[in-house]
């Protein structure tokens, strides 16, 4: 950071350096889980494309190939979107911090200190209690949001509560 | 402390705030009443029986409000009760309250009467505020003063207590520096609208918008420059006005522990913001502002609640538009005032501590990082945490585990010369040592912008396109179509500016208590932040991001905004910035990267 930033960068003495992807993955039943919800969205779509183009067209060729092609689309990403969330979106928790990874296109690493945790919550909407999943939500002071950790085993997400609890009950002050 | 009520002469000011309610509701029922054809002797009677029903409906309320209202300052709380109908009861912890606001329109000035705004600071709930309405100017004073108690200055930090602004009238030429100067003309005019409708007068009638048109389309050479005169004129005035009436009798003064704000010439106001509350201070340069040499200063503090309605300024203004140097200056002088000092040797867990924010308080919890055991949730949950040996990780093959001391040991950054000191002539002196100048970002970060910038461009040109065909198909006269080629034209300019502008404003720097980040065009806003209020990190990439070899820093934080951003910063600078600024919460989790793993360099 020494010097003209604006041309080169850094001083010869830097090493590269970069953020190691977190050590955990989701629960790998939370595949079926993001697969079902994608399909249960995509599907629909992609029927009511399929309907409206046989009712209420003259069934044009090219627009037939184009809800084809819309549709498979739609259907290819709610099946392979979920196996490439698995590889990216990861988290880790120490007894310094929370640490997550998220994003396909756009990744987004975020760290939140134990210290100024405020709040750890978990959650199970219906389609995870089939699959036996829950997620774990921990909060800051700051407006800007939250950590999720997705997709865990509902176990593990409710040891994880407890522990990141105890872990942030154990400092005092308000967090802020 | 026994339940006390709030101040009966809220009745008064209560009905004479009807008023303004009562006389056009006492002026639209005669209207309608002489539309009627009743005569004039019982038109008048009903007009000013109405207003008084409505004036007496007011009070009716507001006396019923005034008994079921009660308030009480306990040993360690602030409690209040109210509610007509559905009872509410609010309770405050004395060590929650965050800021205190005194305001008084005129009425209750006259009176001798005040608003009091308890600002709490939570998030949750929506409410932040606990509002009396109203106290007499004495009891609200003597609240804020239980509530905010003088703190002996324990720090001693010699900053010198006192003003640290006041108004100059010379500032004033800043006023008309904004949006409202080019729109206060046509505000004016929709401001009227409504009260002229009510007496009957249409303004907007076809007849009256047709002759208008007529005229000004009759000889534009003239009207038109005397419309877009006129339209500034009227907005030029009404800003100088806003800004007397909201910054006559300016002073921002420092109390120990706390800062003082008080202004308003019609309604006064004062906001008492405890300094343990600040976690920096922000410039802002909105575009006119900027071109015009100005800059405007607001606290970055937890607590402060959102304006009210009908409020021209943001609660957390510490200035009125000034010299771009006099806000420097201040920003500097507040920001040495924030409470904490960071100390880069000091263990990771004690320089984020809460503890560490109270202004006494020097009392790091002293948790060695190896002390700590490792529970067992998931055996590979716990990563060892102390800073000694290098682990290989497993999940990072491409990578090596980066060895302790890569980051470079813990130097005062400051000092050591981590960023360029303020450049000469600059108004800083000795209060910008603590707050270093801003260092640029890499070229890739202005061509994404300049890219931008085209795209944009080329889209509007586009969507101009499609309106030329559209209109060619109407078979609109040719100069509907020509014409609009001018828009993407003078687009074009206007926003490869706005694109090299915005990368010359970013920055970022690194000092020996904050973090300094500074971006934007349109608005520019360079944000000191203290590094001990930053409760977090969120970085991000994006894909055109990690071609360049940039990405975004982000540090959360409880105060103001929430978040403040380091936008477009090369790759490893801003990682490097993210680790230095709180020192031990980034570092286990970053590595000496294979350079093969580096696109875009």
């Amino acid at each position: 950071m020494q010097g003209d930033t604006r041309t080169s960068g850094r001083a010869p003495r830097d090493a590269p350096i970069a953020l190691r992807p977190p050590r955990h993955r989701a629960d790998p039943r939370a595949v079926h889980w993001w697969t079902v919800q994608g399909l249960l969205l995509a599907a629909p779509l992609a029927g009511a494309a399929a309907a409206a183009y046989w009712a209420f067209t003259d069934r044009p060729g090219w627009l037939g190939a184009l809800v084809g092609v819309a549709g498979a689309g739609l259907l290819l990403a709610a099946l392979a979107g979920p196996r490439l969330g698995y590889r990216v979106e990861r988290w880790e928790v120490t007894d310094e911090a929370v640490y997550t990874r998220k994003g396909r296109l756009t990744h987004t690493w975020r760290v939140a200190p134990m210290s100024r945790v405020q709040t750890v919550d978990t959650a199970r909407g219906p389609l995870q209690r089939m699959f036996g999943l829950a997620d774990v939500t921990v909060t800051t002071a700051s407006a800007a949001g939250a950590l999720r950790i997705e997709g865990l085993d509902h176990e593990l997400a409710a040891e994880l509560a407890a522990r990141l609890t105890m872990l942030t009950q154990a400092t005092p002050g308000d967090a802020t | 402390m026994s339940w006390r009520s709030l101040s009966a002469r809220g009745l008064w000011a209560s009905s004479v705030h009807s008023l303004a309610a009562a006389v056009p509701v006492g002026v639209v029922v005669a209207r309608v009443l002489s539309g009627l054809g009743w005569r004039p002797a019982g038109v008048v009677p009903a007009g000013v029986g109405a207003a008084l029903l409505t004036v007496a409906a007011v009070l009716v309320h507001e006396a019923l409000r005034l008994r079921a209202t009660r308030w009480r300052l306990t040993g360690d709380r602030l409690e209040l009760r109210s509610g007509i109908a559905v009872r509410q009861h609010r309770s405050v912890p004395r060590d929650r309250v965050r800021s205190v606001d005194l305001r008084a329109d005129p009425v209750r000035r006259v009176l001798g009467l005040t608003v009091v705004r308890v600002g709490t600071g939570e998030h949750a709930g929506g409410q932040t505020e606990l509002t009396l309405d109203p106290l007499t100017r004495r009891d609200g004073e003597e609240l804020r003063r239980a509530l905010l108690p003088l703190v002996p200055d324990a720090a001693g930090n010699g900053h010198g207590d006192g003003v640290l602004a006041e108004l100059r009238w010379s500032w004033i030429r800043y006023a008309p520096l904004s949006v409202w100067a080019f729109t206060g003309g046509a505000l004016v005019l929709g401001a009227l609208y409504k009260p002229l409708d009510a007496l009957g007068v249409e303004a907007f009638s076809e007849e009256t918008l047709r002759a208008v048109w007529q005229w000004v389309s009759g000889r534009p050479w003239v009207t038109v420059p005397l419309v877009v005169a006129g339209n500034v004129a009227v907005g030029v005035l009404g800003a100088g006005l806003l800004f007397a009436e909201s910054w006559a009798r300016y002073r921002l003064a420092r109390e120990p522990g706390r800062l003082r704000l008080s202004r308003g010439l019609l309604t006064s106001r004062s906001l008492t913001l405890e300094e343990r509350r600040l976690r920096g201070v922000e410039i802002r340069e909105p575009l006119l502002l900027r071109l015009g040499g100005g800059a405007r200063v607001t606290a970055v503090a937890t607590g402060l609640g959102k304006a009210e309605e009908g409020e021209t300024e943001d609660v957390a203004a510490l200035t009125p538009p000034l010299p771009h140097a006099e806000a420097a200056r201040l920003a500097a002088r507040i920001a040495a005032l924030t409470p904490t000092t960071v100390t880069p040797a000091a263990p990771a867990r004690a320089a984020v501590t809460p503890t560490a924010v109270t202004p006494t308080a020097v009392t790091p919890t002293a948790v060695t990082p190896t002390a700590v055991t490792p529970t067992a949730v998931t055996p590979t949950a716990v990563t060892p945490t102390a800073p000694a040996p290098a682990i290989p990780t497993g999940t990072a093959p491409t990578s090596t585990t980066l060895a302790p001391g890569v980051l470079a040991p813990a130097v005062p950054l400051g000092a050591s010369g981590e960023s360029r000191p303020e450049a000469p002539g600059g108004a800083g002196g000795g209060a910008w040592a603590a707050v270093p100048e801003p260092v640029g970002h890499p070229r890739a970060a202005r061509r994404r912008r300049l890219v931008r910038a085209v795209a944009a461009v080329a889209a509007l040109a586009a969507a101009c396109g499609g309106w030329v065909l559209w209109a060619g198909r109407q078979g609109w006269d040719a100069w509907a179509g020509g014409w609009v080629w001018l828009v993407p034209a003078l687009a074009l300019p206007a926003a490869l500016w706005l694109a090299v502008d915005s990368y010359r404003g970013l920055g970022h720097a690194l000092g020996r208590r904050h973090l300094v980040t500074r971006h934007g065009s349109v608005t520019r806003r360079t944000v000191v932040l203290d590094r001990a209020g930053i409760v977090g990190w969120t970085i991000t990439q994006s894909y055109v991001q990690r071609r360049a070899g940039l990405l975004t820093v982000t540090a959360t934080t409880a105060a103001g905004a929430g978040h403040y951003d380091v936008p477009d910063v090369d790759h490893d600078d801003g990682l490097r910035l993210a680790a230095r600024a709180v020192p031990g919460l980034l570092e286990p989790f970053l590595v000496r990267a294979a350079d093969g793993d580096r696109p875009g360099r």
